[in-house]
């Protein structure tokens, strides 16, 4: 098989390699066809920090004028903070320049309909069949664009009403974040400091490289770490480019790892704010249900991909939910990702409990979760995903997304990527040596099969 | 029809049904594969509402192609010209329609010398365009992207140098300018008030609408005119859209031919110092009595401002122009300079202590008929060859169109470059000669247009 493009058109927008397929003309062309879908009116533009990021936004800007929209400039801007200034605003949509957790040559357009939320599949589809069209709206008003000087402003305001501030405050947390020289630099200092916390940021410029792989997961928190233990802080959090995943250091300057970072977040919500059903995505960690049971309240399961949980807490009425992946969704604030909302609801749990991060942590089951990916051909990854099906048609299985098998003290997911030719193996039980045996047998599996 | 016109001095047309942001990004990606990485392209725009649409596509293929940008927003070409050349920019693209209307908009290249590109270096463009073939750049090496408020100071200190400051500050000019809401607009004040002119600006919001096609000649001085002639000033001036043509209004309000522009700059430039001349086939016979006058040669080259400032070059001249309003003065920058050539005008009046009115009686007045037949695009070489074919018993010289030289006038029939029009010049003795003409040439062109 040739190697597979770089170039990736999905349902959450359009990404690639600058200098490879991300090139002026495909955003032109892919911008041309989200404002054509989305009608007339104001669009707003933000970016992360990446180097790239003003080659892109100029194309943006000229693709967006074209068509007859006003761009409306937020230079910097968190994707959460992005997508309720959307809906706050009344834009009519927004396109924010983030390659999110991908490596700094990647950049990507993510899509925002108006209110503020991504496109569901189905609207995704529109969009990417009016891009395969090539056919435009033409205007010739050629509105100027406008700058927004604080858009950041709708977002802090919501986090802050979100907040219990004077018991947060009256704690004085100490807390390092890192930023990742990320979308949420210019922002989480001054953020934190009206929680009262007592602050030390680090990797906290957007003029400067990303200081490691800007994905949150705890092989990249040394240097959080080590500022946690050099400082004697109660807490670090780490922030993705673009700020909707959040990973959180103990006091110890232990990670406590990503499932966690959510755990944390629906626990203090359910406890402190109000009960709700829960929803999180098929590979999230059953830790999730053990706290569903001590609420009483429904855990729902979606599919992989933010809207999924997203429409999914939507269907249920659901108020908390998120991806095992350092991604919370408090609908109070806003139906996305946020880690700004991640921190808020694990401050108040620290001021709320007056116990450690280490403390709350082991407070639950511990749990053994194994992600792997297997190189498998896009060809012959779908028939490889039947032959599964079959194998495993005795046991309690789940077709949603991929194949999700529930085994009694396990459970596995295993799923083909629509990003990179593999299939990605998820397990998690009580008993390490159990999980590794069971991927061992699934991985044989699939390597099997795949000669 | 094809709205998009192609030209050594760039990419022309109607936005965005024949000039749109796809030709505009491979347009931009090609001059800067043309110009090689890494170097430092300024941009401008002249205020046109397709000026940040088209730039926002530009400076995002420059940077994706490999070269730094620098963007000035609206500022006239010549500015842009005199930057290149004193090294501020290592080349540029000026996004302006020129002389065109509102709906009209182009990309000009400028090469390192600030020059508009030679047909040879434009060619090479013109075929990266078509190849499609671009330099791609990953992430480390993307061209930074500059905005630059620009700093007038060093270019009017320059042009201090070039006329006599004093002289012209002592004269107190009273001036009225229409800058046709383009380039020119966000400069004028600044030059205005350090030559101490006293002065009244029409049409100086560059928020795209135009009161009138910004080409300067009579027709579009009327506004000027009424001021003059109700109010006591020294003169008018008339801009293009990029600052590269002007024309004049005397004290009295009569407008002139923009013909008369390089004529009297010649005259006021001529006095500092000798040059041969190089102009235009289709440019008023004017020029060549200032040129007798002050003892200098003139040779003529095809339009175009590509053509007549790479010929001073060749040729060593330091002067030269076209019949539409525009000088070039070469030891101060490489492209036509509308605001060193009413400087220059305002300098000689000092100087010579004359009215505007008093120096147009200086130049032997002949009647000029300039004016556009519109023609398909696969028809307008075709018009050429057949007056070639209609008048080659007469003296004719076929530098640009066709040039018939008669006893009593001569006309020149030509393709323009920007525009889908041919191009007519007739100049006589008087108006009845002149019209003979156009009448003789209405019969010939009649049927095959």
């Amino acid at each position: 098989m040739k190697s597979i493009s770089d170039l990736k058109i999905s349902i959450s927008g359009i990404r690639g390699i600058v200098g490879k397929s991300f090139t002026p003309r495909l955003i032109l062309d892919f911008t041309q066809a989200f404002s054509t879908y989305v009608g007339k009116g104001k669009i707003a533009v933000a970016s992360d920090s990446r180097p790239t990021r003003d080659m892109v936004k100029h194309a943006v800007f000229s693709g967006l004028i074209a068509t007859g929209n006003t761009p409306v400039d937020l230079g910097i801007l968190p994707i959460p903070s992005f997508q309720v200034y959307v809906k706050y605003s009344r834009a009519n949509g927004g396109i924010d320049i983030t390659a999110s957790h991908n490596p700094v040559e990647w950049n990507a357009l993510k899509l925002v309909l108006k209110g503020g939320r991504f496109p569901f599949s189905f609207e995704a589809e529109e969009i990417i069949d009016i891009y395969q069209q090539g056919t435009f709206r033409k205007e010739n008003t050629f509105p100027k664009k406008v700058y927004e000087e604080d858009a950041f402003e709708y977002h802090r305001k919501r986090l802050l009403s979100f907040a219990d501030l004077d018991v947060i405050k009256e704690k004085k947390i100490k807390v390092v974040v890192e930023s990742c020289n990320g979308a949420a630099s210019p922002y989480v200092e001054e953020f934190l400091k009206k929680l009262g916390c007592d602050i030390i940021v680090i990797n906290n410029d957007v003029n400067s490289p990303f200081p490691h792989s800007p994905e949150p997961l705890p092989e990249n928190l040394k240097q959080l770490s080590d500022a946690v233990k050099k400082y004697g802080a109660d807490i670090g959090f780490a922030q993705d480019a673009d700020a909707d995943r959040l990973a959180v250091v103990d006091e110890k300057g232990e990670p406590i790892g990503e499932e966690y970072t959510l755990a944390l977040g629906i626990l203090s919500y359910l406890r402190y704010k109000k009960i709700s059903p829960i929803v999180v995505n098929l590979s999230t960690s059953r830790i999730i249900e053990d706290i569903g049971k001590e609420f009483n309240v429904k855990v729902f399961r979606s599919k992989i991909g933010e809207i999924n949980v997203v429409e999914e807490m939507l269907t249920y009425d659901s108020f908390i939910g998120g991806e095992g992946n350092g991604g919370i969704i408090a609908k109070d604030v806003h139906l996305c990702r946020d880690s700004f909302t991640g921190m808020v609801l694990i401050l108040e749990l620290l001021a709320k409990t007056g116990k450690k991060v280490s403390e709350l942590k082991s407070s639950f089951n511990q749990y053994f979760i194994k992600k792997e990916k297997i190189k498998v051909s896009l060809r012959q990854s779908l028939l490889i995903m039947e032959e599964l099906k079959e194998k495993y048609k005795n046991e309690k299985l789940d077709f949603k997304d991929g194949i999700r098998i529930e085994a009694g003290e396990f459970w596995a997911l295993i799923r083909p990527s629509n990003t990179e030719p593999v299939i990605r193996v998820f397990i998690e039980g009580k008993d390490k040596e159990h999980v590794e045996s069971l991927f061992k047998e699934i991985s044989d599996e699939i390597k099997r099969l795949r000669r | 029809m094809n709205n998009l016109r192609v030209s050594s001095s760039g990419i022309r047309g109607i936005v965005p049904d024949g000039l749109n942001i796809n030709i505009a990004s491979d347009f931009a990606s090609a001059f800067s594969t043309y110009m090689g990485e890494g170097k430092r392209i300024g941009v401008a725009i002249d205020g046109r509402k397709s000026g940040f649409l088209l730039s926002d596509a530009v400076i995002s293929s420059l940077s994706a192609t490999g070269s730094n940008v620098v963007f000035y927003k609206v500022l006239p070409t010549p500015i842009l010209q005199y930057l290149i050349k004193n090294r501020k920019v290592d080349a540029g693209i000026s996004i302006t329609g020129g002389h065109n209307p509102s709906n009209w908009n182009a990309l000009l290249l400028l090469d390192e010398a600030g020059f508009y590109l030679n047909s040879i270096e434009s060619n090479e463009v013109f075929n990266i365009y078509h190849s499609k073939e671009f330099n791609k750049v990953g992430w480390q090496r993307l061209g930074k992207i500059e905005y630059n408020n620009i700093d007038l100071k060093d270019y009017i200190k320059k042009i201090s140098e070039l006329v006599n400051f004093d002289i012209i500050r002592k004269r107190k000019f009273k001036i009225v300018f229409d800058l046709s809401n383009g380039a020119v607009s966000s400069v004028i004040g600044e030059i205005a008030r350090h030559f101490k002119i006293e002065a009244i600006f029409l049409n100086d919001k560059t928020e795209g609408y135009f009161a009138h096609n910004p080409e300067p000649n009579p027709e579009t001085s009327s506004q000027v005119s009424s001021i003059l002639k109700n109010f006591s000033f020294d003169g008018g001036f008339v801009f293009n859209s990029d600052g590269s043509r002007v024309s004049i209004v005397d004290e009295k309000g009569e407008a002139f031919s923009e013909e008369y522009t390089l004529s009297i700059v010649s005259k006021a430039y001529l006095l500092k110092k000798k040059t041969p001349i190089i102009t235009t086939v289709s440019t008023s016979k004017m020029i060549d009595f200032v040129a007798k006058e002050y003892e200098v040669s003139i040779f003529r080259t095809k339009v175009g401002q590509s053509q007549v400032t790479h010929t001073m070059e060749a040729r060593e001249s330091f002067l030269g122009g076209e019949g539409s309003g525009s000088v070039c003065v070469r030891d101060f920058s490489n492209g036509y300079d509308s605001i060193l050539s009413f400087l220059l005008i305002l300098e000689y009046m000092a100087e010579k202590d004359l009215s505007l009115s008093e120096i147009r009686k200086e130049i032997p007045e002949f009647f000029l008929l300039k004016y556009k037949v519109p023609v398909a695009p696969g028809k307008m070489y075709g018009a050429i060859n057949h007056l070639k074919e209609v008048f080659k018993g007469e003296k004719i010289d076929l530098t640009d169109g066709i040039l018939v030289e008669r006893k009593t006038g001569w006309f020149n029939v030509r393709v323009s470059t920007t525009e889908f029009i041919l191009r007519v010049i007739i100049e006589a003795e008087d108006k009845e000669k002149a019209f003979k003409i156009k009448d003789e040439l209405d019969e010939k062109l009649w049927g095959i247009l």
